[in-house]
């Protein structure tokens, strides 16, 4: 069964449909044509060059290329998870990257090797396709994550310093917030995964099934990009603070200040 | 352990030593070429201004924060990023502003048993908490708790774990008149304990078992 495809035409049809934002947004006063307009234009530029790029990419199906592609993808979901956190980006990126490639890698290698029956695990399609659907699927838990348990860490000072003084090793004393934080990550994947399939419907079934597949084998690969996602969501913030800690919080066990991005006066000289 | 000038010849010896300390906080001077010296079953009260940095005396015996230049030392020992560790498991701190955390009491008290250091401690606060007031309060919120229940629940967990050395920063300020007095003399009776008290407080202060330290004019007031 072969996908319909969408004359140009049609798609330009498509844009029609916008009329009604922007009729309701003059009508309301609401100010919204010009954002909804740079990021229409955004989003349909992006995606042509990607389109193109991928279809090149399918046909090559080299498998240097291949990887390369899945790691400049890592490389921007660590920029993004850790930007929204309040270290400095130079300071973890290293250690966030590495742990963002072994949890991906290992999950999709895994998949591609002992679930999906593909003939070569480097193929472009299930390679380069689970690895976006995991990177992105987990960029959300992993930003709440680690930004989640530096906050605490420094906001919660005088208590993790107080926990130091009690004579507890550093693994004891940072074990609270490393819980915490990965509970909290994993939340929405959690909820969502509970209710899936009854109240969403998940995009990649979508996409499967519109790509011509049956349902059947549309819930399937759902399961199994689900159970990747939250494997690597798990894998990868527990990594990325078990390293950064290392690079974060000195021989003292005690928050550095100089990783943190804006120069915040020091907090910690009250005890 | 370091024996310092009288301390050798009185039998007791130095627990605590600044040796030339200097600190700075973002380019504020906090301390200034401090040189001091505390020995075993010392009590000695911290006086000064609040905000002049008193508790970072603390904090630098703690490892919590780190000397700009000089050197200090615990147990003869100076404190490194190494040795900071031990120190902190040979002293019993209250932080002023009691940073207990959140949760309940109970769970509270059975983090701090569980801690691997203090695996062989008899752990039991029933009689201690009896002693200073704080029955029923076993199942509240820490947060739930007033500021002078949160000191003497902090005072209790101190003396739980079965240190000799005490950093009591502010321990009695939520405290009223007759709590003072018994949280006081409960200290300073002990002559095996050593007490580095910062406070204002006339419980302290005037108590004729201690010796004060000007913080500001770094000399021994008596």
């Amino acid at each position: 069964m072969e996908t319909l495809d969408i004359p140009l035409v049609n798609l330009a049809v498509a844009f029609l449909l916008l009329l009604i934002p922007v009729g309701i947004s003059i009508k309301y006063g609401l100010k919204l044509i010009k954002p909804l307009f740079v990021s229409i234009v955004r989003m349909t530029i992006q995606l042509a060059l990607i389109g193109v790029f991928l279809k090149y990419l399918f046909q090559w199906n080299n498998a240097f290329v291949n990887i390369g592609w899945l790691l400049v993808m890592i490389v921007v979901a660590v920029f993004s998870s850790v930007k929204s956190s309040s270290i400095k980006v130079s300071s973890i990126f290293l250690p966030a990257f590495i742990s963002f490639s072994v949890a991906t890698l290992t999950v999709v290698f895994f998949l591609n090797v002992f679930v999906v029956p593909v003939n070569s695990v480097f193929d472009a399609r299930y390679l380069i396709v689970l690895g976006g659907m995991l990177l992105g699927n987990s960029l959300r838990g992993n930003i709440v994550g680690i930004s989640t348990f530096y906050k605490r860490l420094k906001m919660d000072s005088n208590h993790y310093l107080y926990v130091l003084s009690l004579g507890a090793t550093e693994t004891e004393a940072l074990m609270p917030y490393l819980r915490e934080s990965v509970q909290l990550a994993l939340k929405p994947t959690l909820a969502s995964m509970a209710t899936m399939g009854i109240v969403t419907l998940p995009g990649m079934m979508t996409g499967v099934i519109l790509g011509g597949a049956s349902p059947e084998v549309a819930i399937k690969y759902q399961i199994i990009i689900m159970i990747g996602i939250v494997t690597s969501t798990i894998a990868s913030v527990v990594l990325t603070i078990v390293l950064t800690k290392r690079v974060c919080i000195d021989r003292y066990g005690v928050l550095r200040s100089d990783v943190f991005r804006k120069e915040t006066p020091s907090r910690r000289k009250k005890l | 352990m370091l024996s310092e000038q009288e301390g050798t010849m009185s039998g007791t010896s130095a627990v605590i030593e600044f040796a030339g300390v200097n600190l700075s906080f973002s380019g504020k001077k906090v301390i200034d070429d401090l040189s001091l010296v505390i020995n075993s079953g010392d009590k000695v009260v911290i006086s000064g201004k609040s905000g002049c940095g008193k508790s970072s005396l603390l904090s630098l015996v703690l490892g919590f924060v780190k000397p700009d230049s000089g050197k200090v030392v615990f147990g003869g020992v100076a404190v490194d990023g190494k040795t900071a560790w031990n120190v902190r498991r040979e002293i019993a701190l209250i932080d002023q502003d009691v940073s207990l955390g959140s949760g309940s009491v109970e769970s509270f008290l059975e983090f701090v048993s569980d801690l691997k250091v203090n695996a062989h401690l008899d752990f039991s606060p029933h009689k201690l908490m009896k002693f200073f007031h704080l029955q029923g309060i076993l199942h509240k919120n820490l947060k739930d708790l007033s500021g002078g229940e949160r000191q003497r629940l902090a005072i209790v967990v101190s003396v739980l774990l079965n240190r000799k050395v005490f950093f009591l920063d502010e321990v009695t300020s939520s405290l009223d008149a007759n709590l003072k007095k018994k949280v006081a003399d409960y200290f300073l009776k002990r002559d095996d304990w050593t007490c580095v008290i910062v406070s204002h407080d006339p419980v302290w202060l005037e108590s004729p078992s201690v010796r004060v330290f000007d913080f500001e004019e770094k000399v021994w007031k008596h």
